[in-house]
């Protein structure tokens, strides 16, 4: 107890206070420009922490990156443009509940989880950490294979009315997943000489192109059609939740928030994919409520939110406790430590416990003033929001453009995006599913991967996914999510 | 119906020269990585084969008939749209010629205009603030190092960003 108050009295100076403000709301500044991730965030955050108080420096990166992790969401729901990868799915329902008039409500859906997401991992962070850090060492390939199944499980919800096309989709964006060097044996898959296809097709790239342009051309035929009026007199601004609507969704901001801090315990994972499985949970659980999800079904935002969140307090596990990153940024923090002259580990938790409750202490606060920054980034885009469609219309491709090309600052990226503005068009249009494609082209890698070296181990055999007791755990609930759906109308075709 | 055949032929084109070009991928030096490097690819592509015969064939039975204005140069609406892509192919193309800042005008305003936008005095202070603001945010703030162009021009964006 003794160390919590000297936590607080270190946490409590008024620089480290105006650092987390600060920090909070860079954080969601960058987070909503596509573009620029948490990670470039905490970056350029890094010079300023050399001279430092340790905690205060490890405070104000903290910070960024629970800012970072909520800001994706804005551009997300405002021009379905997502501005960080964790906040995909977050687009699934927040831009169509957007175009239903009910933009504040998405906004205040995705702070609130986020900021619930945040202040659950953080506590769980503080009372589990060096447990659920060993844990997560136990997850091997078959684990990870598992976990990319789950993920996959999302496809039942957020592919388009045609299951068919959805499976269809998601199998395409599995084969463009495997372009580049194959990461086992290094063998160059269909890159036909061309270097920037070594690394793959970044899937930014794709998204903004299938999402945002693909949404630009879909919008600028229909223009001439339109009434615009209400457009330029709506005012955004967050709604937040009631805390009785809060308790009517208590399941899926629990459930998400859990997710999140799990996966992003585990190394390697990440908030993105914390994010769709969440998602993929949630709309398999509650498939009948209206609107539908990937119709602007407020769980669609409150899962994946929730969990991106929490994925930031996770991914702090390990690298605190073992000195492993949970995650790229987390792996930023860590180098930050470092150049502080604090090794993670854990001899960090035993020498300087005031680091862990300062970290505790910073997220807390960082997730009570996303209420606070979220209004003010949103106001800033409003204004945007505001603009007569030709100009907004332009305008989202300009940011797209300038997020695919400052991925690598590579010119290939920028091309990719203009080739699956078309794809995206094309799809919306056929009633295939980018959504759908972008979920196989995410997890394409990991599912791969994770089977092929499990077989690798199992020396040619593919045994360890069932006698792994949580792999086959994960295994079944996944194949069952799959199939739930369709056994669900078998059963009920029968009874009839 | 017709569109969606032709689309739905060259998706089907696509896999069959993604399953051909795995074949033709080295297998590894481990045992026992059965799949290998064209496991994954050559299975998919067949699935996504598979799938897309039985989409295909739905769509002959249901002859739907759906409207894509891109393709149909007669309506004002394809006219704009095809305008639009035309104007971002030519911005994507004359990114690394002419440098950001000069491009990102003339696509902001040509492109509003193609839309329907006559507003013009606006639409150039538009223009010309929304390059400003991108180019202090993301060339002098965060340091993205925006494309320059060629020649005088790139020496002269680097007394810009």
């Amino acid at each position: 107890m003794d160390i919590l108050f000297q936590s607080l009295a270190a946490f409590l100076q008024p620089l480290t206070l105006l650092l987390i403000v600060i920090g909070t709301l860079f954080g969601m500044v960058c987070g909503s420009l596509p573009g620029l991730s948490s990670s470039m965030a905490i970056i350029l955050c890094l010079p300023f922490t050399y001279s430092m108080d340790p905690i205060a420096a490890i405070v104000l990166m903290v910070a960024v990156y629970v800012g970072g992790a909520t800001g994706g969401s804005i551009s997300a729901i405002l021009l379905k443009t997502p501005g960080t990868p964790e906040a995909v799915a977050t687009t699934f329902d927040g831009y169509p509940m957007a175009q239903n008039g009910l933009t504040g409500q998405a906004l205040g859906l995705a702070v609130t989880a986020s900021s619930f997401g945040t202040i659950f991992s953080a506590v769980i962070m503080l009372l589990a950490a060096p447990l659920l850090a060993v844990a997560a060492l136990s997850f091997q390939s078959a684990e990870y294979f598992g976990l990319g199944l789950i993920g996959l499980c999302c496809i039942t919800s957020i592919g388009s009315k045609n299951q068919l096309k959805a499976v269809f989709s998601v199998l395409v964006g599995l084969i463009l997943s495997t372009i580049g060097l194959d990461s086992i044996n290094g063998v160059e898959r269909f890159a036909f000489g061309q270097p920037f296809l070594l690394n793959g097709i970044n899937y930014i790239s794709v998204m903004i192109g299938a999402f945002a342009v693909g949404e630009v051309y879909k919008n600028i035929e229909e223009y001439s059609h339109r009434d615009t009026s209400m457009r330029s007199s709506q005012k955004v601004s967050i709604k937040l939740m009631k805390f009785r609507e809060m308790v009517k969704m208590w399941d899926t901001f629990i459930k998400g928030s859990l997710i999140g801090t799990v996966i992003g315990i585990i190394p390697a994972a990440g908030g993105s994919i914390a994010s769709l499985i969440a998602y993929g949970e949630a709309s398999g659980r509650h498939k009948e409520e209206t609107p539908k999800f990937g119709e602007g079904n407020p769980r669609g935002i409150i899962a994946p939110e929730a969990a991106n969140n929490a994925a930031v307090g996770g991914s702090m596990v390990p690298t605190m406790v073992l000195g492993i990153p949970g995650s790229p940024v987390a792996a930023v923090i860590m180098a930050a430590f470092m150049i502080i002259g604090l090794t993670p580990g854990p001899l960090l938790i035993r020498d300087q416990p005031l680091m862990l409750n300062a970290i505790f202490l910073g997220l807390i606060a960082a997730a009570l003033l996303l209420f606070v920054g979220g209004r003010f980034v949103t106001s800033q885009f409003g204004h945007i929001l505001k603009l007569p469609y030709p100009m907004l219309g332009t305008l989202v491709i300009v940011l797209g453009l300038v997020g695919a090309y400052s991925l690598k600052n590579s010119f290939y990226d920028v091309l990719i995006m203009f080739l699956f503005g078309f794809i995206g068009y094309l799809f919306d249009k056929f009633k295939y599913s980018s959504a759908a494609l972008i979920l196989g082209l995410i997890l394409g890698d990991l599912i791969e991967n994770s089977l092929r070296k499990q077989i690798i181990i199992g020396n040619g055999s593919a045994m360890g996914l069932v006698t792994r007791p949580i792999a086959f755990t994960i295994i079944i609930i996944a194949v069952v999510t799959l199939l739930w759906p369709s056994m669900k109308k078998i059963v009920s075709r029968r009874n009839r | 119906m017709v569109i969606e055949l032709v689309f739905n032929i060259i998706l089907g084109a696509g896999l069959i020269f993604f399953m051909v070009e795995s074949m033709g991928l080295p297998a590894g030096e481990n045992p026992n990585d059965i799949f290998g490097a064209s496991g994954f690819p050559e299975i998919l592509s067949i699935l996504a084969l598979i799938v897309l015969i039985f989409i295909t064939v739905t769509v002959v039975r249901e002859k739907r008939k759906i409207n894509i204005p891109m393709f149909n140069l007669r309506s004002a609406d394809g006219r704009k749209l095809v305008i639009n892509v035309l104007l971002l192919a030519g911005y994507v193309a004359l990114l690394n010629v002419l440098g950001f800042c000069i491009t990102t005008v003339l696509y902001l305003f040509s492109g509003a205009v193609a839309i329907g936008y006559r507003k013009w005095v606006t639409l150039t202070i538009f223009s010309i603030v929304t390059t400003a603001v991108l180019v202090v945010v993301f060339g002098s703030v965060f340091y993205v190092p925006l494309p320059r162009g060629v020649g005088m021009l790139r020496e002269l964006s680097y007394m810009i960003y």
